[in-house]
């Protein structure tokens, strides 16, 4: 039986592509809208990034390739063996620009996010009291229409922070493309797992 | 929310089995209890509930279901079957000469959102080894695990061993502790050989400690492993001894043919608090995540008055159940087909059905019902 790997056709498709193909291994054109890929050694399963860690997590896809960012989010109970090196980004706390609002100052801070369970736990550790708004998207705008103090995202320039007006004044993680396998496939399906980090580790390098 | 919809509804996390289900579930009981029976371990049945202070750690007790008795004491639905037996072994059975052999079967319940295989009430198989030599029990807790599996017909199955002594070991003097330490067993957890540097940037240990706490997150895979942890953790004699000691149980167990079944993963840090030594977990290709698992915990039986070393292990019947039920040509086993039994005389009819059961057959009496 050939390894599922478990990848998502969001923002880390061409690096992931670029980094098969470096290594030698075979990779799906990306065309079309087979989800489930069969190719050499490997079967391919396209899904939505936010559900790799999922995926792997429960065994039906032995390794994945998702943003750490995702995987702290999921909570998914994973290894994490290597750090691809692209999709790099920062998750960080962001506050409208000029404005008197301060972290230590709310009585609980209201925060908007795609990240709820980050972000409560990045406050609560903090020892301050935290409202997650749980967004799926558009976080930016929420400050400044008065849903939210401010918001937990990802950044990867800072542009779009600063086009609607925001400073990043925290960083909650550091996040970059992550292998993630499955544990039980780690052990029980060894030797395949091992030959496919290793060859994606000579690649990454 | 009215009392009329919550007839209905069940609250999340439990379960209810019935027919072929529940005939699987007895019969992988059965499979593994006499495989416990045939080592001359000695079934226990303890308590539902008992004081919450039994159950230590704070893995478990941030998962207890615990509520106040009549009398003011504080109870718990026992989330664990390790504590409760610790406790009876050494106080209802504390003039029984060790090593004592346990085992037991049934529900425990935790806390715990339903997710990958887990609810929040879990049937759990398993032993406990108190006292004796601890190598040699080890060795034979590694071998019961194994023969259940073989039992169970669970293919490819590996027991993964870890030891406790080798991440504390190279962590001794550290001084490192609370969030921080939880942080870097995380990262050591998921084998992120980046993280735990970062974890350890301000760590104040040697720098040899630091790369063979970095090591921790590769050396896992076959029985080979053990020897380059050997050579890596020269600079901690601690560490290095338990390697040492896990060796010794991994060449005794494959020498007694199991070789193929075990493997090594030094990254594996986590667990119950009380664990001490030798820590292991049993993977089954098909499910993805572990069928049961295991540990030593010597200083668990101190608490309760009676010093003594111990390794204990268990399996998930719930687990053990959805591989099978995964496994598309082995079904359900399902039950005999019954004999109608009907007639117009109920006595006789059901004169009829007992001379039928004294035979040993299955009736069903009376006309209708369905399965």
């Amino acid at each position: 039986m050939s390894l599922t790997v478990a990848l998502s056709k969001g923002k880390l498709l061409s690096g992931t592509q670029e980094l098969f193909r470096g290594a030698g291994l075979p990779f799906p054109d990306g065309e079309g809208r087979r989800l489930v890929v069969p190719m050499g050694d490997l079967r391919f399963l396209f899904v939505k990034d936010w559900d790799v860690p999922t995926y792997v997590e429960y065994g039906v896809a032995d390794c994945g390739i998702a943003g750490r960012d995702v995987v702290l989010e999921s909570g998914s109970d994973v290894f994490e063996p290597l750090d691809l090196g692209f999709g790099g980004c920062r998750l960080v706390v962001a506050v409208p620009s000029g404005s008197p609002f301060s972290l230590g100052s709310a009585s609980t801070v209201r925060v908007a996010t795609k990240y709820p369970r980050v972000a409560t736990e990045y406050f609560l550790g903090r020892g301050i009291s935290v409202e997650a708004v749980r967004l799926a998207g558009s976080v930016e705008i929420a400050p400044g229409l008065g849903l939210a103090d401010c918001i937990v995202d990802i950044v990867e320039t800072g542009r779009t922070l600063e086009e609607n007006g925001l400073d990043a004044v925290e960083t909650v993680a550091e996040s970059s493309a992550r292998l993630v396998v499955n544990r039980a496939s780690f052990h029980a399906r060894r030797a395949e797992v091992q030959r496919l980090v290793q060859t994606l580790e000579g690649a990454v390098r | 929310m009215n009392g009329t919809h919550r007839l209905a509804q069940i609250p999340p996390g439990v379960q209810c089995f019935v027919g072929d289900e529940a005939r699987r579930r007895r019969r992988i009981e059965e499979t593994v209890l006499s495989v416990f029976e045939g080592w001359d371990y000695e079934e226990i049945i303890p308590p539902l509930f008992d004081y919450a202070d039994v159950f230590t750690g704070e893995t478990l007790s941030s998962k207890m279901y615990s509520f106040v008795g009549r009398d003011g004491s504080v109870l718990a639905l026992r989330p664990d079957f390790t504590s409760l037996l610790a406790k009876i072994a050494a106080g209802r059975l504390r003039d029984r000469p060790a090593p004592i052999r346990l085992y037991y079967s049934g529900e425990v319940v935790r806390y715990e959102p339903p997710r990958a295989g887990r609810q929040s009430e879990l049937f759990q198989m398993g032993l406990e080894h108190l006292g004796g030599e601890p190598r040699a029990a080890d060795a034979e807790v590694l071998t019961i695990a194994a023969e259940c599996l073989e039992e169970l017909g669970a293919e490819g199955f590996v027991l993964s061993l870890g030891h406790v002594g080798v991440f504390t070991g190279l962590l001794a003097g550290s001084g490192i502790e609370g969030a921080r330490l939880e942080g870097l067993r995380e990262r050591v957890e998921a084998k992120d050989a980046r993280g735990v540097r970062r974890a350890l940037a301000e760590v104040d240990l040697a720098p040899e400690a630091k790369s063979a706490l970095e090591r921790l997150t590769t050396l896992a895979g076959g029985l080979e492993v053990l020897d380059q942890a050997a050579e890596a953790f020269a600079c901690c004699p601690a560490a290095a001894a338990a390697v040492a000691e896990l060796r010794a149980v991994a060449v005794a167990v494959s020498v007694a043919g199991l070789g193929s079944r075990l493997a090594v993963d030094l990254g594996e840090v986590r667990g119950l608090d009380y664990y001490t030594g030798l820590v292991f977990r049993a993977f089954v290709p098909g499910l993805g995540f572990e069928v049961g698992g295991g540990g030593r915990y010597d200083t668990l039986l101190a608490r309760f008055g009676r010093p003594l070393p111990a390794v204990g292990f268990m399996l998930g019947l719930d687990r053990v159940a959805l591989l099978l039920a995964r496994h598309k040509d082995e079904p359900a086993p399902s039950a005999a087909v019954a004999e109608p039994v009907t007639g117009a005389d109920l006595g006789s009819a059901l004169a009829e059905a007992r001379t039928k059961r004294a035979a040993g057959t299955r009736v069903r009496f009376g006309n209708g019902g369905g399965r």
